[in-house]
């Protein structure tokens, strides 16, 4: 129901030390769904304390509807938030820890019973109301968690991590649900997470962050595809992207790459563009799902040996090296391999799926014409 | 055979645990088979049991030798000193382990600075300020005494308890719009009763027990709290045995009854701060 | 959706230099005042005050009705070189802690390795061996008391009953026991702590780390010597320091046993300050204040040279 947007949003815990946070703009649309996507310790959960309000700004500002929030208290910014642990008062029932945040906000006690059902229904917490938070599973914890911000009808939602302390198979469930409870209210939601795979099934759009910076932001698949530098290439996908050391050279309308100890054409990448780079080291990338076993025609070969083969079921991993200096090499192939360990052969890669970053910064050199 | 040996090895272990545990609970017994018998049984034979329990002797004690306004006195004392330090010992800890600011760091370290202060330095200057207060000799004078005594040591321990309630917790309290002192009372509160319980025990205990203090801050006979009529009655009657032993049973019965409801909670409460 | 009918409040919180927002964790002087205000001033009025007034006293002559002159360092002095009770009592007092604490102390690590080796009941029994801990001095006093009565006492009717007769003493009224006497009833009371509290942190050790000493096949005596009592150290540092502050602070005890008699033989520090105080002749505060600084002053000085030594890891040995 809300813009948020944040200027050039700063903080340092300690006056004149480290910056966890380092100017960081964002804007969120309205009914977005933003994911903030980083490692540990990227600053993604200062944004989100400073944008809730709990966590003081060194610099910048947080407005929502274009209203400057800074020195607004947390309460009064009409937002709710989902802790990492759910926060649920431990001495409370389930109703009331719903009905906490309400009760301080003057809605009739009639409205709150009202809102209460209305809530417990909508998450199947119903059966639970009257129970304590230590009686209940983690994923029940966790529903109530979300009940608690969405029975105040904020402008904003903000999510802290909700899913890390569920196991694996009730992470895929309760995201799902998350998802779905977003687009069915509507509100604007900004949620933090480290799992890469989480944030590209739920989020609009995602703003990656690494070390109190912003590194890139867009829609999920267009990150993944159009990755801006080789710490978000590697970030998202699993497994994460191969990053080789290559060479570039000029090779007539298009270059070339010089790629462990073979040369290979690109010809999708118009030599004017990579001008900058020619004669110099790269980084190539290719993904481990562009590496293919059985040999299209079409395709580029390269000479590997085979390491590892991990058998997965419905896929299988190969550990490979390629290469004199036996770069490693993680290819994705289909349920079974004819690649056994030990061997050398020849594995096949997707040029047009190739990326190549700046061997110093690992910004992305221009891509090729889409 | 080897069975045999290992009890045999753990014999002498085990005569003298029973040996240490005679001595610890032996003495308690007696005195409360003294408390039952008359002064003349006991000369006749001082570790006997009694031959007709003489309850009359808690009577005697309670009305004749005043141990009811020594047991009222200290427990007028004690709960309100125990009240008041808990309130007030509460909010500080609160204050100490939620907030930031400035002086916290110099606050902490001089409140707890209290726990190794030895009382010889409080107590002629204690003396002085109650004396020019109108508080020397009176109950709520010893009051406030006491709870400046046991402050230190209940902020110390609430603090600890109430910094590891999860932050989240007051942070969603904080985003729900509670002030600061709801927070403190529909959050720590609530969920820190099992320390505040503890220090509750100790205090109490504690206090129960308290004698310097007492005999530097109280003269008259009719302010005297548990432990100072016992030794006075001791002074002036050394050799009514009886009487004593049932004095000593009317201080000891109360902590004793807390102790049997509490065994665990005050052990651990009192020996937690040591191990490291 | 509707807006819920909510009021905004000027915000209370304060906003402090260097940030560019509000902090929700930073009281209001209200606040402040509301939570901090009644402990800090109980402290100041009744702990603070009275320390620094005993200070000020300490250079006084402290009169009746506070009439006070002021002598600077002269009652130091006099404390120092001109009063052998305060000699005594200080001597007291050294005996009663450097052989009372490490008893006290290596006593209730010794019972509590013993329990350690695994003796049935060991849980129920503490419970009976943390009973006199919870017993005021007025109890314990008047018990041992009894104990050590020459006529009538446990322990002459125990030493006539195995034979020691002529062992029979006045326990406390003969000067060259009596302190031994209060000890014994000091270390009583407090065996049973730091026993439990050994046994506390011996059953806080990882039990893997034991569980290696076993399979390197080590004696028992070697264990304890070479791997437990090390990972004891930090608590056994704290309980030495405790015992050792509490014995020098020793007061309630003697008064109810001896009050400091017979002869001196038992008087202590303490002790001695509140006579000076309140059972004098002359009517004076600024001298006991006198004593109670200096004795401050080396107990003070005896928990900064522990705390420094710790920092310098020094090996301990024992």
């Amino acid at each position: 129901m809300a813009i948020v947007s944040i200027d050039r949003l700063s903080k340092q815990y300690v006056s004149g030390g480290d910056f966890a946070v380092r100017e960081v703009s964002l804007a969120v649309a309205d009914g977005e769904f933003m994911v903030l996507l980083g490692p540990s310790g990227c600053g993604k959960t200062s944004v989100l304390r400073m944008i809730a309000g709990l966590e003081p700004i060194t610099s910048g500002t947080v407005s929502i509807d274009g209203r400057v929030m800074n020195q607004v208290p947390a309460k009064g910014r009409d937002i709710a938030m989902v802790f990492q642990s759910y926060a649920l008062y431990p001495h409370m029932s389930v109703r009331d820890n719903l009905a906490f945040g309400l009760r301080r906000r003057n809605v009739s006690s009639s409205e709150v019973t009202r809102r209460v059902h209305e809530v417990a229904g909508r998450l199947g917490l119903l059966p639970l109301l009257d129970r304590k938070p230590h009686a209940l599973s983690g994923g029940q914890r966790q529903r109530v968690a979300l009940g608690r911000a969405i029975i105040r009808q904020p402008k904003v939602f903000l999510f802290d991590e909700p899913l890390s302390n569920l196991d694996a198979a009730l992470r895929v469930g309760t995201r799902a649900e998350i998802s779905r409870q977003q687009r069915e209210i509507g509100t604007t939601t900004i949620y933090v997470t480290h799992d890469q795979a989480e944030a590209m099934t739920i989020g609009h759009r995602i703003c990656i962050m690494n070390a109190g910076e912003v590194v890139q932001i867009g829609a999920p698949m267009e990150v993944y595809r159009n990755p801006a530098n080789a710490f978000v290439a590697r970030f998202l996908g699993n497994p994460p992207m191969n990053l080789l050391p290559a060479m570039l050279e000029p090779g007539g309308d298009h270059a070339r790459v010089h790629l462990a100890g073979m040369m290979f054409d690109l010809q999708q990448w118009p030599i004017g563009r990579l001008r900058a780079q020619l004669n110099r080291e790269v980084t190539l990338g290719i993904r481990p799902e562009d590496l293919y076993e059985n040999l299209p025609a079409s395709m580029p070969r390269l000479r590997v040996h085979v390491r590892a083969i991990e058998p997965l079921g419905a896929e299988t991993i190969l550990l490979l090296a390629a290469g004199e200096q036996h770069h490693e090499l993680v290819a994705r192939v289909g349920r079974e391999t004819s690649f056994r360990i030990g061997e050398w052969r020849d594995i096949a890669f997707d040029l047009r799926a190739v990326h190549l970053f700046d061997a110093s910064s690992g910004r992305a050199v221009s891509p090729p014409a889409a | 055979m080897r069975l045999w040996l290992s009890y045999v090895r753990r014999t002498p272990l085990l005569l003298f645990l029973l040996g240490y545990t005679v001595l610890t609970g032996g003495p308690f017994l007696w005195v409360a088979s003294m408390s039952l018998r008359t002064t003349s049984e006991i000369f006749a034979n001082p570790y006997g049991l009694p031959r007709h329990p003489h309850w009359s002797n808690f009577a005697d004690a309670w009305i004749g030798s005043n141990y009811s306004i020594y047991f009222w006195n200290s427990s007028l004392a004690v709960v309100s000193a125990v009240a008041g330090v808990t309130v007030i010992g509460a909010m500080a800890a609160h204050c100490l382990a939620r907030y930031r600011f400035r002086s916290r760091r110099t606050v902490r370290f001089v409140i707890l600075s209290g726990l190794v202060l030895p009382p010889q330095m409080l107590i002629l200057s204690l003396f002085q300020i109650l004396l020019d207060y109108r508080l020397y000799d009176t109950l709520p004078g010893l009051s406030i005494v006491y709870i400046a005594t046991q402050l230190a040591m209940t902020v110390y321990l609430l603090e600890g308890f109430f910094s590891q309630i999860p932050q989240d917790l007051f942070d969603a309290a904080r985003m729900d719009g509670y002030s600061d002192f709801e927070i403190f009372w529909r959050i720590t509160l609530p969920i820190g009763v099992p320390a505040i319980f503890t220090t509750v025990i100790l205090n109490f205990v504690i206090l129960w027990n308290e004698f310097l203090y007492a005999v530097v801050l109280m003269t008259s006979d009719d302010k005297r709290t548990l432990p100072l009529g016992i030794m006075h009655f001791m002074g002036d009657h050394q050799l009514d045995v009886a009487m004593l032993a049932t004095g000593l049973m009317i201080a000891i019965i109360p902590v004793a009854l807390i102790y049997a409801c509490f065994s665990e909670t005050m052990i651990r409460g009192m020996t937690a701060g040591a191990v490291r | 959706m509707p807006q819920s009918a909510m009021r905004i409040r000027l915000p209370r919180a304060v906003v402090s230099p260097g940030q560019s927002s509000v902090d929700v964790w930073q009281p209001s002087p209200f606040t402040l005042t509301l939570f901090l205000g009644p402990a800090v001033l109980i402290f100041v009025g009744f702990t603070a005050y009275p320390v620094l007034r005993t200070f000020y006293n300490s250079l006084y002559l402290v009169g009746p009705k506070g009439a006070a002159t002021f002598v600077g360092l002269h009652n130091f002095s006099q404390v120092l070189q001109a009063d052998p009770v305060f000699w005594t009592a200080v001597r007291n007092t050294a005996i009663f802690t450097l052989v009372g604490t490490p008893l006290d102390v290596f006593g209730g690590l010794l019972l509590a390795l013993c329990l350690f080796a695994g003796v049935p009941f060991a849980r129920s029994l503490r419970v009976i061996w943390f009973l006199p801990v919870l017993m005021s001095y007025v109890v314990v006093g008047i018990i041992w008391v009894w104990i050590y009565d020459y006529d009538w006492g446990a322990l002459n009717l125990l030493l006539h009953a195995v034979g020691l007769g002529r062992l029979e003493h006045s326990w406390l009224g003969d000067p060259a026991t009596a302190l031994w006497a209060v000890m014994a009833a000091h270390l009583w009371k407090w065996l049973g702590f730091n026993m439990i509290v050994f046994l506390a942190a011996l059953h806080a050790l990882p039990s893997d780390v034991l569980g290696a000493a076993e399979l390197d096949n080590c004696g028992w005596i070697a264990k304890s010597v070479y791997i437990i009592i090390p990972m004891l150290r930090p608590t056994l540092v704290n309980l030495l320091v405790l015992s050792f502050i509490g014995k020098m602070m020793i007061f309630d005890l003697v008064w109810i046993m001896t009050q400091g008699g017979p002869l001196w033989s038992t008087e202590t520090v303490s002790t001695y300050v509140y006579k000076r105080a309140f059972d004098w002749n002359t009517f004076d505060l600024g001298y006991p204040s006198a004593i109670a600084v200096l004795w401050f002053i080396i107990i003070i000085a005896f928990v900064v040279v522990v705390s420094w030594l710790l920092r310098q890891r020094d090996r301990l040995e024992f």
